[in-house]
């Protein structure tokens, strides 16, 4: 797994790219939201538009950034979800927890009408 | 006929997104569609995953083998390992719910289970575990 992080409108854009299935990828990624947490950035959309694959291991990964971030009355959310991931996320009923959007703006401004 | 390819590699994550190109160019070849070449896919991947981490431990020594056997109505796919196996019939009488959060991890067999027609679990003595996973095609 790769990482690039921007900002925009408050909101911590994370676009992941490559493969997303465990493995050290864990550490990396809660590294990361961490690190967020610390500069005080708990408005959270992660970008999947580069990434080529995720399994159930990388989803578990998503979700403790996600819990994370809820803890401390942040939130996670997705952005250009694949078919396949969102067949994960049907699947395994995820969907009902991940907010997810296809255009980025949307996904920025859903933060500001919170 | 059916037709069979094998796979050997060792167990490291960087191998996982082979199986995904190996399975979509067959899965084109047989001219599956989209949904159901995405479910074999997911699927053979956790159980590689699984094959990975939970049966050779993520010991690279130890390979994992894929045997993907193709016919006219049916793909079966073998994921075997080097572990101890587990007790798959307890287990697969408790699987956990896959949307509870507090969970980071143990979706896979959930996955499989519901992508797939068929799942079965074998312990081989001297071996590890072998999991088959099949999907027949009839729906095309």
């Amino acid at each position: 797994m790769k990482y690039r992080i921007r900002e925009k409108g408050g909101v911590a854009i994370i676009e992941l790219s490559g493969k997303l299935m465990g493995g050290d990828d864990s550490s990396i990624f809660q590294g990361l939201i961490y690190d967020l947490l610390e500069k005080n950035k708990k408005n959270i959309v992660v970008d999947l538009s580069s990434l080529s694959w995720i399994n159930s291991a990388g989803m578990g990964i998503l979700i403790s950034g996600y819990t994370t971030m809820r803890k401390h009355q942040g939130d996670l959310k997705l952005l250009h979800v694949s078919n396949k991931i969102k067949s994960l996320l049907y699947v395994t009923k995820l969907n009902l927890i991940f907010e997810s959007f296809d255009n980025e703006k949307e996904a920025v401004l859903s933060y500001s009408s919170n | 006929m059916p037709e069979y390819i094998t796979i050997e590699f060792p167990s490291r994550h960087e191998y996982l997104n082979m199986i995904d190109i190996v399975c979509g160019e067959i899965a084109e070849d047989m001219g599956l569609n989209l949904e159901i070449a995405n479910e074999i896919a997911i699927s053979v991947i956790e159980a590689c995953t699984n094959a990975l981490e939970h049966g050779n431990k993520s010991s690279p020594e130890k390979n994992i083998r894929m045997v993907i056997k193709r016919d006219t109505d049916k793909i079966s796919v073998e994921v075997y390992d080097w572990g101890k196996g587990f007790d798959y019939k307890e287990y697969l009488k408790h699987i956990p719910d896959p949307s509870d959060i507090q969970k980071v991890r143990g979706r896979g067999i959930f996955i499989m289970k519901e992508m797939m027609d068929n799942i079965s679990f074998e312990l081989i003595k001297d071996r590890g575990m072998k999991v088959t996973l099949e999907k027949n095609l009839y729906r095309l």
